[in-house]
């Protein structure tokens, strides 16, 4: 049956946010155009207006701040913003549904998982003017979370938010979308917040999902790889505006726009002869990691038993030559970032050694002449970065204390620094807010290199930014390090950004590191079956890429994953 | 030089002391609080050119015009022996505020320095600190400065004493909780990477952390200070006559009463007005720097 207009059709929708007294636009004339049964993409940066769109279909806009200026949105041929509120909101859950990004936060943590899901039927039925009883929800709401693909339905029903992981939140949230057979299936950003492997299920399963019910699927997300997976036409969006739409080989294989052009550039490669090619400097090690234990005790409670010590980090071993990129990869709780705090001598070890140029940092660590060899930047920086505290004063610190610059020099040397990360020098007397995301991870940047360190551990030091701000943080990494003959030691989970920068891996899995070598031999012919699986996850752009990844059976997968998987 | 295109909204430009003087600005019950605190300081300072009887704040006598209500001549009446209510109030202002500064002006300090080394250094000096702050404050405030006033001799300072050593633990609990999620936040462990000392991550880069909630706090808690050195010499334990203060003149006012009511109730007023002032400036400044207390 062809729908004589399309399910979805957003038109010249301008919508403005008002704050203080001025109204800033935020959307100006967005077209969008979803057919039954399509499986759509908007794509864009933080910023760009793609989750003011789509609150703006759902009608969750902020209330009274959020105006519509102008335009039109129809669902089904209905005109959604002349509806009344009543109106509206039976639309909610029952012809559209959406999937929101974090799994936890979307649920209240005092209510069972079962409490949620039936609350979420009953209104929806109430809404929909029927009624129905407990028993019926219940075994409707059994069938949906087995379509969701979780195994024992009755333990998930009973359990709280925080007793489920990551992955199986998320599928419960894409249950609750589901339970009432929505038309139109709105995807926030599925999955972004878990791990790799995790969000490539959670894929998988909307995919199976939206191909077995019929569903239309609009998916909102700033991963283009993602895009690739699940889409089959695309929206970028960026600044409020769209900029290009087209189905998505056409789009990703030609795009017009330079912005669409620069987006896709500046996904590192996987696979394939856009891959860059990192050598290893020299032979003379610098950092030295033998059988290094990390034991975290329980914290004792009053009037409780002792509880078990957790391992983070079980016998890891590793060495680092002097100009190397070193990687670290893993999931959350991998120990990948407890190594690298032993590293810098902020955790003392458990057991197994750490040697810096051939001396042990157990005893050097507390040294200011050991900080001036090794230096840190953080994954988040607006969390690295004191809130109260300027950009001269943060970067005085070091000067001050592991440097020990005399007074008179230090606006000099700061001037300097703001210089190497390419920023310019009035920056100095900015604060943290003044500043975007990647200016604020160049001054963290500049903080770890004040000292002159020969090494340089970078804990994530991009995955809070977006990918084009991310491309030109690590090239002037890069730059730096052919400078002033830095060593680094980076810890990522995104493993296509560290195929491109790490001229080593070591993959870590529950506490230890279960491979490790040169970068290309380790992409090229994996070993271990979870570095199989982890690549087998990463979302890719091109079908190419696709099929030079290992391949890995579900029975492989299994055996690695805490999966979810029935 | 290459700097990203990312753009801040003009939101983010705006200083954030611009954004937060626009809330407290937009807010008219702050705006009362700062009208109603502006004018209790004031009256304590100029008590002596503004009261209509300067000399009734001593031992003066006047038995013609005792137990007057209120007229034009004393706006607020007079009390048993006909001394002007008014003229007393805004001498007792300055004792109220005497006692606020003196209580805070102890209080405060010592608990946010015990509260930023428990927050901050854990272990044994937290155990010792929050043990000591937890007992403290399971004694009920007014038994234990009844216990305080009543071994040493009732006066100004002697009360002021026993309520600065109740009052510390409120501040010191407050910083220990805000320095709890503030050493969470990676620029602390950077400060430590760049080899800071332990005096410079507690004052220079926690303790701004904590400035916003311990004035809100110290805002909020000067109305209460002045409710509870009130209520001590409402008990007789405070400031000793002839002194005029706001809690003696209730107690003494409240023989009278229901007659001679304004001899109670006005000095009562007096220290609801004292207290709403300081409770709306709280809330608005608690507002504008979007902190919770």
């Amino acid at each position: 049956m062809a729908a004589p207009h399309p399910l979805l059709e957003i038109e010249s929708l301008n919508i403005g946010f008002a704050s203080y007294g001025q109204t800033t636009q935020v959307l100006h004339d967005v077209h969008l155009k979803v057919e039954a049964g399509q499986r759509a993409a908007v794509i864009g940066e933080s910023g760009s207006g793609k989750s003011v769109t789509m609150k703006a279909v759902i009608g969750t806009l902020p209330h009274p701040a959020a105006r519509v200026l102008g335009g039109s949105i129809r669902f089904d041929g209905q005109e959604l913003l002349s509806l009344s509120r009543r109106e509206r909101e039976r639309l909610k859950g029952t012809d559209i549904s959406i999937v929101h990004q974090d799994p936890l936060t979307s649920f209240n943590p005092v209510f069972t998982i079962g409490e949620h899901l039936d609350d979420v039927l009953k209104f929806a039925d109430r809404r929909l003017g029927t009624s129905s009883d407990a028993r019926s929800r219940r075994t409707r709401i059994e069938a949906t979370l087995r379509q969701a693909q979780l195994k024992e339905p009755e333990r998930v029903l009973r359990s709280y938010p925080f007793q489920l992981s990551g992955g199986m939140r998320q599928r419960v949230l894409i249950a609750m979308a589901l339970m009432h057979r929505p038309k139109l299936l709105i995807a926030d950003e599925p999955g972004t917040a878990l791990d790799v492997t995790t969000q490539d299920e959670i894929l998988r399963l909307l995919n199976q999902l939206v191909s077995e019910e019929q569903l239309t699927l609009l998916m909102v997300t700033h991963n283009l790889a993602v895009v690739r997976q699940t889409s089959d036409y695309v929206y970028v969006m960026q600044s409020g505006r769209i900029v290009e739409h087209g189905p998505v080989r056409e789009i990703f294989t030609a795009p017009r726009m330079p912005y669409t052009q620069r987006l896709l550039e500046a996904i590192p490669p996987l696979y394939g002869p856009k891959v860059q090619h990192r050598q290893a400097h020299s032979e003379t090690v610098v950092i030295t990691a033998n059988d290094v234990v990390k034991r975290f005790e329980a914290p004792r409670r009053f009037l409780e038993p002792a509880k078990a010590p957790v391992l983070a980090v079980r016998n890891a071993s590793l060495s680092i030559c002097k100009g190397d990129v070193f990687g670290i990869a893993g999931e959350s709780g991998s120990g990948k970032s407890t190594i690298a705090r032993m590293i810098v001598g902020l955790m003392p070890l458990s057991g197994g050694t750490i040697e810096i140029d051939g001396r042990s940092i157990a005893d050097w660590r507390k040294d200011p002449a050991f900080r001036r060899r090794i230096q840190i930047v953080y994954q988040n920086p607006a969390s690295s970065l004191n809130p109260r505290r300027t950009v001269a004063e943060t970067l005085a610190v070091p000067l001050a204390f592991a440097g020990a610059v005399p007074k008179d020099k230090r606006a000099e040397r700061i001037r300097e620094l703001l210089a190497l990360v390419e920023l310019p020098a009035n920056f100095a007397s900015r604060y943290p807010h003044q500043l975007s995301g990647g200016q604020k991870q160049r001054v963290a940047i500049a903080r770890a290199l004040a000292v002159d360190p020969e090494i340089v551990v970078l804990d994530e030091p991009t995955s809070s930014l977006d990918v084009s701000v991310q491309k030109t943080v690590i090239d002037l990494l890069l730059g730096l390090r052919d400078r002033l003959g830095l060593t680094y030691l980076f810890i990522s989970h995104d493993l296509s950004l560290m195929r491109n920068f790490c001229n080593r891996i070591a993959v870590m899995f529950r506490g230890e590191i279960c491979e490790q070598g040169p970068t290309d031999t380790v992409f090229d012919d994996p070993q271990h079956p979870y570095t199989r699986a982890l690549i087998a996850s990463i979302p890719v752009l091109t079908d190419a890429e696709e099929q030079a990844k290992p391949q890995v059976t579900l029975e492989e997968r299994r055996a690695v994953l805490a999966s979810t998987i029935q | 030089m290459s700097v990203e295109t990312e753009t801040l909204s003009p939101a983010e430009e705006l200083s954030n002391f611009g954004r937060a003087r626009r809330r407290l600005l937009s807010n008219p019950a702050a705006i009362i609080g700062i009208v109603i605190v502006v004018s209790i300081v004031l009256a304590a300072i100029l008590a002596p050119y503004i009261a209509p009887y300067p000399n009734h704040a001593g031992s003066f006598v006047d038995f013609r015009h005792r137990h007057n209500a209120p007229s034009l001549e004393h706006l607020l009446g007079t009390d048993n022996v006909g001394r002007d209510i008014l003229s007393r109030i805004l001498f007792g202002y300055r004792v109220s505020l005497l006692l606020v500064v003196g209580v805070l002006g102890v209080a405060v300090p010592a608990g946010v320095l015990f509260g930023l080394l428990a927050g901050y250094f854990g272990g044994i000096v937290e155990t010792g600190i929050m043990w000591l702050t937890n007992v403290m404050l399971a004694v009920p405030p007014l038994v234990m400065a009844l216990a305080i006033t009543a071994v040493l001799t009732p006066d100004l300072i002697h009360s002021m004493i026993a309520i600065t050593v109740l009052w510390w633990t409120w501040h010191c609990r407050l910083v220990y909780r805000v320095v709890k999620s503030v050493v969470a936040e990676d620029f602390v462990e950077a400060a430590r990477v760049a080899g800071a000392s332990h005096l410079h991550i507690l004052f220079r880069e926690i303790l701004p952390n904590c400035a916003a909630a311990i004035s809100v706090k110290t805002t909020l808690d000067a109305g209460f200070v002045i409710l509870f050195g009130a209520s001590l010499s409402f008990l007789g334990l405070g400031v000793q006559p002839p002194t005029p203060d706001l809690g003696t003149m209730v107690a003494a006012g409240a023989q009278f009463l229901p007659e001679m009511w304004w001899e109670a109730v006005m000095p009562g007023f007096a220290v609801l007005y004292a207290i709403l002032g300081f409770n709306l400036l709280g809330d608005g400044l608690r507002d504008m720097l979007d902190v919770e207390i």
